[in-house]
């Protein structure tokens, strides 16, 4: 970064950012009421004082002592920012004295803005939040006035070296375009039902990350977390395979799973393809590599209990650093949250395999937006960072026509691993076995026949390849005649 | 400035009174005030040399065009601020000798060119 930039005290504003606001500019911040407008000019004060500069929050309609009520209960050092109240004191609607000899733009603008003047060159602040601009319209006895009024008085501020962040209670009633034009930045804040997002549309001399990124208003303050751009992390790695631990599922995959590619694990509920991914992790565990499973269905406890079954040592992985297993509750929260916690997980500590457990939780937690253009940045970011991808994708049927995958996200598979229930008669009773195959393997080849695949307590036991077997993409596959029921 | 003559504001409403006294010393003008037709009487009568009425009507009743008169009789030059942009007060302004009407609320650059004309400047 050639540029000086000024902290907003919000790490991810500052990534949408590039880096931070450019100092010595006016910046707009839109938003309609309970957008967070406020808190986010706390932020932008308080790392100010932080870092031992002069900042000044002036209001012309919230009172300051409301304000720094509110922002002591959100844990900021109010203290050390100075307030300008230009808010109506009460007295204004008790006292009867009104006047109509001069318009209230001729009469107030004066005061106002002389009382801003003063303040300003008293303080000499280097941050000035004003909350809200929109509050000298009314100052103006036209629009020329107007613009030309906060045009000057933005200079004004400018000349002294301040960078100002102001706001605007922008509508449809009272549009606020003319401010738009005179900034130097704009940051819009939304509030939809659902989610409050943020979104930079305007960043003179500096490039910005466009779109809607989610933010959270906590009892902290204000978090931003920037949709993920998977073209902007690479990493070296060694694309060599993962192997399972398993012989057999190692030669079905002609050596395992490569790093840096996303294997999708597709099938029915309860045929083991969590199992076989926790497979991959306890090989991986062995080698002393981390794994962290995203479990948007299962708790945690019964993954670990159900892996202690089955010979894998969840506890001890978790215990030794090489597992993490994480709980995401559906609805928690947004796919950029999401995402923000992804990379918090994989940036501090070494991550080999990443197993998103399952895709329809996943959809769940992306609250109807678009899933495929989520999912397809997270893992391809994971795979740019070397990491090996595992989805999960239950099918909802046990049989009927076989569908790789439900929500058209076969295309962001390197590799497809898919598991079957099987149907074979022992003795004249019907038995259920499970069989696991490769569908595409994009960096090697792989074997073409499915195998039967058990698992006991003393672990995950694939057998030899399954020959006679007819119609497995059918209903229920089932074996020839020309079996020898060795199966 | 000492030898400048007093202008007199009229008005019913103190805070009109007040806003206007303001704006008139910081344009350096002198002021007395009148908020009720008691005063305007007294502040004619007084010592003070008045070189400018301005009469807010707001408030008055008919009353108050008789005391226009006699500023015409005195040859006191006066304004009338009217609420309203209406005919029928320019008319009767005009007619009880006031040199303009002016509306609220007033336009403080016109409002100060029609003072320095009227105060002979």
């Amino acid at each position: 970064m050639s540029q000086e930039r000024l902290l907003t005290g919000i790490s991810g504003l500052d990534e949408l950012l590039d880096g931070g606001l450019i100092p010595g500019r006016a910046y707009l911040v839109r938003g309609g009421p309970g957008s967070g407008k406020t808190t986010l000019g706390l932020h932008f004060l308080a790392i100010g004082v932080a870092n031992g500069e002069r900042t000044l929050y002036i209001t012309l309609g919230e009172p300051a002592e409301q304000i720094r009520s509110n922002a002591e209960a959100l844990g900021f050092d109010q203290k050390s920012i100075s307030f300008l109240d230009l808010s109506p004191t009460s007295e204004f609607f008790t006292d009867i004295q009104t006047y109509d000899i001069f318009s209230p733009a001729e009469v107030e603008r004066e005061p106002t803005t002389q009382k801003i003047i003063d303040e300003v060159k008293r303080l000499k602040p280097q941050r000035i939040f004003l909350d809200a601009m929109t509050q000298f319209r009314y100052l103006s006895t036209d629009t020329f006035q107007f613009r030309k009024q906060v045009l000057s008085f933005m200079r004004f501020l400018v000349e002294q070296k301040i960078t100002v962040l102001f706001t605007s209670e922008g509508s449809e009633a009272a549009p606020d375009d003319d401010l738009q034009f005179m900034s130097d930045g704009i940051i819009n804040l939304n509030y939809l039902p659902d989610k409050r997002t943020i979104r930079i549309t305007k960043f003179r001399g500096s490039g910005f990350q466009a779109g809607y990124h989610s933010i959270r208003l906590t009892s902290m303050g204000m978090e931003v977390f920037p949709r993920l751009q998977p073209g902007t992390y690479k990493k070296v790695f060694a694309p060599e395979s993962v192997s399972s631990g398993i012989a057999e599922l190692d030669q079905l995959l002609h050596g395992g799973l490569e790093r840096g590619t996303v294997t999708i694990m597709s099938g029915p509920s309860g045929v083991g393809k969590t199992t076989i991914g926790l497979q991959f992790m306890k090989e991986a565990a062995g080698r002393g590599e981390r794994s962290v499973v995203y479990s948007f269905e299962e708790e945690l406890e019964i993954i670990v209990r159900r892996c202690q079954n089955v010979n894998i040592p969840a506890q001890s992985m978790i215990e030794r650093g090489t597992l993490s297993l994480v709980k995401i509750e559906p609805l928690q929260f947004t796919p950029d949250e999401f995402a923000h916690l992804v990379r918090q997980q994989v940036e501090r500590q070494e991550t080999s395999i990443v197993m998103i457990d399952s895709v329809s939780g996943y959809r769940l937690a992306v609250r109807g937006e678009d899933l495929v253009s989520h999912l397809h940045s997270m893992c391809k970011y994971l795979a740019n960072m070397g990491i090996t991808v595992i989805l999960v994708n239950q099918t909802e049927a046990f049989g009927g026509e076989y569908r790789g995958s439900e929500y058209s996200i076969s295309y962001l598979a390197d590799n497809f691993i898919f598991m079957r229930y099987l149907e074979r008669n022992v003795d004249s009773k019907l038995e259920l076995r499970k069989a696991i195959g490769v569908l595409k393997k994009r960096l090697t080849d792989f074997e073409k026949s499915l195998r039967e695949i058990q698992i006991t307590r003393y672990g995950i036991k694939i057998g030899d390849p399954i020959s006679g077997l007819r119609g497995i993409f059918s209903d229920l596959p089932q074996l020839g005649k020309a079996t020898d029921g060795k199966l | 400035m000492k030898d400048k003559p007093f202008i007199l504001a009229v008005d019913h409403n103190r805070r009109n009174l007040e806003l206007l006294g303001q704006f008139l010393n910081k344009e350096g003008y002198q002021t007395i005030s009148a908020g009720s037709q008691e005063e305007f009487q007294q502040a004619l009568s007084g010592e003070t040399e008045i070189g400018l009425v301005l009469v807010d009507i707001s408030g008055f009743d008919r009353q108050i065009w008789d005391l226009c008169e006699k500023l015409r009789d005195d040859q006191i030059p006066f304004l009338v601020i009217s609420p309203k942009q209406s005919a029928a007060i320019q008319q009767e302004s005009i007619a009880h000798g006031a040199r303009s009407m002016v509306v609220k609320p007033l336009a403080i650059r016109e409002f100060l060119g029609m003072i320095r004309g009227l105060m002979g400047e």
